[in-house]
């Protein structure tokens, strides 16, 4: 449904992109990973039509994106990073705009509106206005207008910030359902246990570049030992420990197969009362991003307003 | 292309504008609150030009249409900067229209608005103020309509250059204001210093001012407002052309530089 290729970048100076490969299937989740300034937004920015490219393929169902914008972007669901609702008429109001720009009559504008606000439980909210909303109630109306036309490619940019956990959840339900009947959807975010709750695949954006690509598990096996990892008050001492050790700051990271074992082998090394703390991390796709990066994702991703709860 | 998608968003607009018409209101009852205190000023003046019957609307009344019309073209900017705040820009953009029936959609009741501030004054000019149209009412409509046109051209080209809402209201009003008082909406030209008077005929409101004069005092018709009115849809064109050029879908508008 989305075929991308060589896709590059570049805004003046700074490099958004810097070549990059993708392919979404009908039915296929793929979520975009990557810390802040990755690129995410301005690929999927990109796919929609918001921005040019600089050199690369952008096709939607075939069609090229570049050429043709206005029949991809009927295809196309986009619910962007940012909130993008009109705060001083209904919450209905709303939705009747965009539905009408995308082409729908007015029954059947009617019913699907009753369908959008039913799917993101803001039924009861219909008549409001969209600025008295509280902001997870805005992301909801925000994610329901991207829903509008049943897109074949959904591309949700962020979706849950700042969602509670019901909302997430909900999103997430969403989100599984639409796949299941045949949507196609790209889906960035921050919390990678959002992408292994949908069992997604797993595109991971570094720097403008794909640093990883495959299934969750897969990608786990592949690429995460756990780590043990220990901080220290004063500088990292000198420890003798097998396989890779890599120091950050006052911070030693171990991988290894067996934490326990190298924990007994490296503790007794220790210069008393040097050890601020111990911390296991179990392979997840935390781990994964940590072995390809050698960064934790919540470190490259610190000025996140949400830092992921894995 | 499609109308639909336009009337859509023209709809939709009108929706959002009503829903705080202070402005609006602002841009409606200001003028007449204008020709009700400075008339009497005017009625002086037009005496002296040979028109003893005059009560001072004949001058005020245009004069102020084309003076607050002028204020309202960094409205038309307003509306575009309204969205990028809202965060509903991308949305537009990202829904599939074309780019000319966004622009459309967007520019059509700026227009709407500035025709209707217009007309309103010269309709109510008469039971308030006694202003009487000695020529074709009809030739009035349209250099309304093409006054209209112009200015929210330029609205668009100070748009299309603006980067802030700063700049917008900073060369909207100056320009706007600048225009209108150059073009002699405020002052007749006739009692403007020379350098003034030399360059008011490069005011689209100063063409607007002949012809309304043209109309109102000396009853001419259509055949005495073409040329004001060739020459204001030129300054449309090159307004036009200039947003054209300088008009990026994609560029960021913000509130604060
Ligand atoms: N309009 C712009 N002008 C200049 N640079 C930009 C613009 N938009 C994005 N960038 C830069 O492009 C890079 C990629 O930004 P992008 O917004 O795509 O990242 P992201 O992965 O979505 O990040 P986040 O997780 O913070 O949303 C960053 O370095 C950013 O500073
Ligand atoms: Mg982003």
């Amino acid at each position: 449904m989305l075929h991308i290729e060589g896709l590059r970048k570049a805004y003046g100076d700074v490099v958004a992109l810097r070549g990059v490969d993708l392919d979404v299937a009908p039915g296929e989740i793929v979520s975009l990973l990557g810390p802040n300034g990755a690129g995410k937004t301005t690929l999927v920015s990109i796919v929609a039509g918001l921005r040019r490219t600089d050199a690369g393929i952008v096709e939607v169902d075939g069609i090229d994106a570049r050429e043709r914008s206005v029949e991809v972007r009927r295809r196309i669901g986009l619910a962007p990073q940012d909130l993008g609702i009109y705060p001083v008429v209904s919450v209905r109001r709303n939705l009747l705009l965009f539905g009408r720009l995308v082409g729908l009559g007015q029954r059947e504008l009617r019913s699907r509106i009753e369908e959008v606000a039913e799917a993101l439980g803001i039924t009861g909210l219909l008549d409001r206005q969209g600025g008295t909303l509280s902001g997870g109630q805005k992301r909801r109306l925000h994610t329901a207008i991207a829903l509008l036309n049943r897109p074949p490619l959904l591309l949700l940019d962020e979706a849950t910030t700042g969602a509670d956990v019901e909302t997430r959840a909900q999103i997430l339900e969403l989100v599984r359902g639409l796949a299941a009947d045949g949507s196609a959807v790209l889906y960035s975010t921050h919390y990678l246990q959002e992408v292994e709750d949908l069992s997604a695949s797993v595109v991971l954006l570094d720097e403008g570049r794909v640093i990883a690509r495959g299934g969750v598990k897969e990608l786990i096996a592949a690429h995460a030992d756990p780590v043990v990892e220990l901080t220290f008050d004063g500088e990292v001492p000198p420890v003798a420990a097998s396989g890779g050790a890599t120091v950050e700051g006052r911070r030693l990271r171990l991988a290894t197969t067996d934490p326990a074992s190298t924990l007994t082998a490296v503790l007794p090394q220790l210069p008393p009362g040097s050890l601020d703390s111990v911390e296991i991390v179990r392979p997840s796709l935390e781990a994964v991003y940590l072995a390809l990066t050698g960064r934790r994702y919540q470190e490259a991703d610190q000025e996140a307003e949400h830092v992921s709860p894995s | 292309m499609s109308p639909r998608a336009s009337a859509a968003i023209i709809r939709h607009e009108f929706r959002v504008m009503f829903s705080d018409p202070s402005t609006l209101v602002f841009l409606l009852f200001m003028p007449l609150l204008m020709v009700a205190l400075m008339r009497q000023l005017f009625a002086g003046a037009l005496a002296a030009e040979g028109f003893p019957g005059a009560n001072g609307s004949e001058f005020a009344v245009p004069g102020m249409a084309v003076a607050f019309a002028a204020f309202s073209v960094s409205y038309a900017g307003f509306t575009f900067f309204r969205d990028h705040g809202w965060g509903t820009w991308d949305r537009l953009r990202a829904a599939p229209l074309s780019s000319v029936e966004l622009i459309a959609g967007k520019v059509v009741p700026t227009v709407a608005v500035t025709v209707a501030q217009l007309a309103l004054l010269f309709l109510l000019g008469g039971p308030l103020f006694g202003f009487r149209v000695a020529g074709s009412v009809f030739a009035i409509g349209l250099v309304v309509v093409v006054l209209a046109l112009s200015l929210s051209a330029f609205g668009m080209a100070v748009t299309a250059l603006a980067r802030t809402m700063q700049q917008l209201n900073a060369i909207g009003t100056v320009g706007g204001f600048g225009m209108a008082m150059l073009g002699g909406a405020w002052v007749p030209v006739s009692a403007m210093p020379g350098w003034a008077q030399a360059v008011a005929p490069a005011m689209p409101t100063y063409w607007a001012m002949k012809a309304f004069r043209a109309v109102v005092l000396d009853g001419g018709g259509v055949p005495d407002v073409v040329v004001p009115v060739l020459v204001m849809a030129g300054f449309g064109v090159a307004f036009t052309l200039l947003a054209a050029a300088k008009f990026r879908l994609e560029d960021s508008k913000a509130y604060y530089g």
